[in-house]
Formats: structure tokens, sequence, C-alpha cells
């Protein structure tokens, strides 16, 4: 049995910096790979820029940060991988996100990612937060263009 | 990519005021976007409406800021709508189950 070959991106970004085009162009040359099209490569965007700004926002608070972003493509699953350096997130009522019929400003975000991703995985290390999104891939979903 | 949105404001009938907004609203854009509707939601402006048709990307931060507007307008007795929602877009507010939350029309700024 062979393993389908991975197809990966990976970068280093500045929290403190608008890093949209660098994670557009990842998330679109991923999603190209993947076969997505214009609204699933979109949603992937949403939820790679929503978890960025989740770091950025509530993990460094604003300030600059170094957050390490790998992209990879393997057997039908697309993943989104995340790494800070900021205090680690010992809570897990703060990564939730606001029930549907709370409107509210707030909390959209991770409703989002929620709403985008079939697994979403955190973890605390000794000096940070490893992060994990992943998107599995029907048929349908790569053959669409 | 905007780093900057581009909003102009036209009168909309009778005391109302469509403000269109062009580029991509996140949390770099969100506060501009902010700032504007703030001006608008006066209660001399019967309705806002806020035209989308220029907005191809727009995360939670922009949503959060038109969640904002439309309890602002709400407070004040007036009437917050949107339009010329993009695919990208209405697909967002969808997924985030605001769609039913805001009233959404489908016209466009050439509309009168």
């Amino acid at each position: 049995m062979h393993a389908s070959p991975v197809y990966e991106l990976s970068c280093t970004l500045n929290s403190g910096c608008d890093c949209m085009r660098t994670l557009r162009y990842m998330v679109e040359a991923m999603s190209m790979r993947a076969g997505l099209n214009t609204i699933q490569t979109n949603r992937m965007l949403v939820a790679v820029d929503e978890l960025f700004a989740n770091i950025s926002k509530h993990g460094y608070h604003g300030r600059e940060g170094m957050i390490e972003m790998r992209a990879d493509l393997q057997d039908h699953r697309l993943r989104f991988e995340f790494r800070d350096y900021a205090p680690p997130i010992a809570d897990r009522h703060e990564l939730r996100g606001r029930e549907v019929d709370d409107v509210q400003p707030g909390g959209i975000g991770l409703r989002l990612i929620q709403a985008i991703m079939d697994e979403i995985h955190h973890s605390t290390m000794d000096d940070g937060n490893h992060w994990v999104l992943i998107k599995h891939l029907s048929e349908g979903d790569e053959c669409d263009t | 990519m905007n780093v900057t949105l581009e909003m102009t404001e036209t009168a909309l009938g009778n005391a109302g005021v469509r403000l269109s907004v062009s580029g991509d609203i996140n949390i770099h854009t969100a506060m501009q976007l902010r700032k504007q509707l703030k001006t608008l939601l006066d209660p001399k402006h019967e309705e806002v409406r806020v035209d989308l048709s220029g907005v191809d990307f727009m995360d939670s931060a922009g949503i959060a800021t038109l969640v904002e507007g439309l309890q602002w307008s709400q407070d004040s007795g007036g009437r917050f709508t949107l339009s010329g929602l993009t695919d990208n877009v209405r697909d967002i507010f969808t997924l985030a189950k605001l769609d039913t939350v805001f009233d959404i029309r489908e016209d466009h700024a050439s509309d009168a």
C-alpha cells in the first residue's frame, strides 16, 4: 500500500505584522493543490486567519511574537499547524466560541473555525502552544474547480 | 492586498445613508469601518445601509463590527441593513449563523 505524497509549505511569521498576504499565499497554494473551489479556499483562509489573529490578540496580547506555520496535504487531509511561544493556554474555556443564539461581537472567530474545520487540536508546551486545524477532503471537494 | 478600506457615503432616499465599502475587512481594517459607522449611526439617519459589493474577504473582526453597528442602530431606533454581499462574504455570514440576524438586501449601490 502506497501513501500519497506529502505536499507541504512552512514559514515563520511575526504576530505583530499584517501577514494576510503570506497566509493567503500559503492557503491558496495548498487549496489549489487540494482542488478546492473558491468558496472552500476562502473558508480555509478564514480559519487560518482567525487562528493567527487569536494567537496575536490573546496569546501575545498584541505584542510581537513568533508564530511558526506549517501546512501539509496528504491522504485527503489538509492540515494547518501553528506553533507559538506565547504563555500556554491552560484553561480550555478560553478556546470556546459563543453559542449560536448569543449574538455578540466577541467569540465569532472560534465559532467560524469550528464551523469550517473538521478537527481542532490544541496542546500546551513548556514554552508556548501547538495548534492543529484539519480539514478532511471528500472526493467531491477535490473534484470541484 | 488592501490594508486600508475605501469607504464612500451616499444619500439613500429619505433620511438614509449608504456606506459603500471596498477592500478586505479583517483585524487590521475593521477599526476603520467601526469609526465610520459610528459617525453614521446618528438618529437623523433612519437607515444605514452598508454596501459590501466591494468586499471579497471578511473575517470575524468585520462581522463583529457589523454586529456592533446593528446593536447601535437598534438602540437608536434606526434600521441597519446590508447589501451586495459577495459569495465569499455571504458564505461566512451563513457559517457564523448570522445571515438571519441581519437584514440583508439583494440590491447594489447602482440601485436607487
